[in-house]
């Protein structure tokens, strides 16, 4: 997700070759709900938040760090496993 | 020899801050783990629209935020 419009995604998904959709807060409501709006520059500073199926928060991680997937991956594995080992 | 060493220096703090000043601030989300996620209805680049409540029960979801279209990561 970021603060530009669909038809620039589009072509930045094109670009990338990504085939999931990207989502767009051109209105930047998200980035202000979410606490990472950059007032200055006008966009969502770098950020990942893992939500689990109950909609509670279970990861954060703000700045360039955030381009490293790994831990909000491992957060994943750790939510499926606690599934696994709860679902009879 | 001496003025041109001092103009160097004086362009490479001058550059180095205007450098460091487009690198977007450290996030200070005032979120943090065990809080509710806020909803959002947001449309994306296949058309659709997706609300994060409509996965209630039913996903685990990742929200990455990128800063600019065209950009790394």
């Amino acid at each position: 997700m970021s603060v530009d419009s669909i038809p620039a995604n589009r072509e930045f998904a094109k670009q990338l070759g990504v085939t999931f959709p990207i989502l767009s807060d051109f209105k930047r409501t998200v980035v202000k709900d979410y606490g990472v709006f950059n007032e200055e520059q006008g966009f969502g500073n770098r950020a990942t938040f893992v939500i689990d199926k109950e909609g509670i928060i279970r990861h954060v991680e703000e700045g360039n760090t955030a381009i490293d997937p790994t831990s909000a991956a491992d957060t994943c594995n750790a939510l499926t496993h606690k599934k696994a080992a709860t679902t009879p | 020899m001496r003025t041109r060493l001092l103009i160097s220096l004086v362009l490479l703090v001058v550059l180095g801050g205007v450098a460091m000043g487009q690198q977007p601030p450290a996030g200070k989300t005032h979120l943090k783990v065990g809080d509710p996620a806020p909803d959002f209805t947001l449309r994306a680049t296949d058309g659709k629209t997706y609300k994060l409540s409509d996965f209630k029960g039913k996903k685990n979801v990742v929200l990455a935020i990128y800063v600019l279209a065209f950009t790394g990561g």
